[in-house]
């Protein structure tokens, strides 16, 4: 067993970053985060389209 | 998501529903940072029926009206409207019933002119995630306490009114929250 510690870098100020951008987001106009909710919505609905095609190829093997 | 607060703004003004509140994920994303969804739900209010009728039935008026106007398809037990799947749920208890009636109303700008739309209030889908409880919703209401959106001695208010402190506590409890200014909410 090695008795070396692990040395880890400092994200601290990558997670303050992750965290402004959190509030940034929370206080864009309604309008605004609909318009993004409506494109995540696109993307997942790609996903899921994916998902099924793979499911229905995987029932067809 | 405009056009379809334009034919629930209609239902109201046809008389369909008397008032409505975007709730859920939506209405929480007035106040939060955005996170996917794929409904809208819809906090309604229908004149009262006598005898009330229970279940489905409590939709029939909504239904219906819908159906006329040619949305008849469903997608994740909501009414697709305007490419929104849409989940009515008529008030089922008095935290539904203050909630709608303390709705803010919001302005969403649009081509035709701005629309106006009710949004519940953050304490109210603070309390109702708490009654319903999903991981979903524990997620919810860590957003809002994290990123400071609800007031305190509101949420006491709504809390000592619809006896929701039992709960309060396990979620804190499971949440391994410790702020004193959370935990003591109570005046």
């Amino acid at each position: 067993m090695s008795s070396r510690r692990a040395v880890y870098p400092d994200v601290s100020e990558i997670l303050a970053r992750k965290e402004r951008g959190r509030r940034n987001l929370a206080s864009l106009p309604f309008a605004e985060k609909i318009r993004i909710l409506e494109a995540m919505r696109d993307r997942l609905e790609l996903f899921r389209r994916l998902r099924e095609g793979r499911v229905q190829e995987a029932e067809r093997s | 998501m405009n056009s379809t607060l334009k034919v629930i703004n209609k239902m109201v003004e046809d008389g369909v529903i008397r008032r409505y509140a975007v709730a859920g994920a939506v209405g929480a994303l007035y106040y939060l940072e955005p996170v996917a969804t794929s409904d809208v739900d819809i906090l309604i209010s229908i004149d009262e029926l006598d005898p009330p009728a229970s279940g489905f039935m409590v939709l029939k008026p909504v239904t219906d009206y819908l159906a006329k106007a040619g949305y008849t398809e469903y997608r994740d037990e909501g009414i697709l409207v305007e490419g929104w799947p849409v989940q009515f749920l008529p008030v089922a208890d008095d935290l539904d019933a203050e909630g709608l009636d303390q709705a803010i109303e919001i302005e969403m700008p649009d081509e035709a002119g701005p629309i106006e739309v009710n949004v519940l209030r953050p304490e109210h889908l603070v309390a109702t995630a708490l009654k319903v409880g999903r991981f979903k919703d524990e997620i919810r209401i860590r957003s809002f306490l994290d990123l400071k959106k609800v007031d305190f001695q509101a949420l006491a208010g709504v809390y000592d009114r619809h006896h929701l402190w039992d709960k309060w506590a396990r979620f804190c409890e499971k949440a391994g929250l410790t702020d004193p200014t959370i935990l003591k909410l109570r005046t």
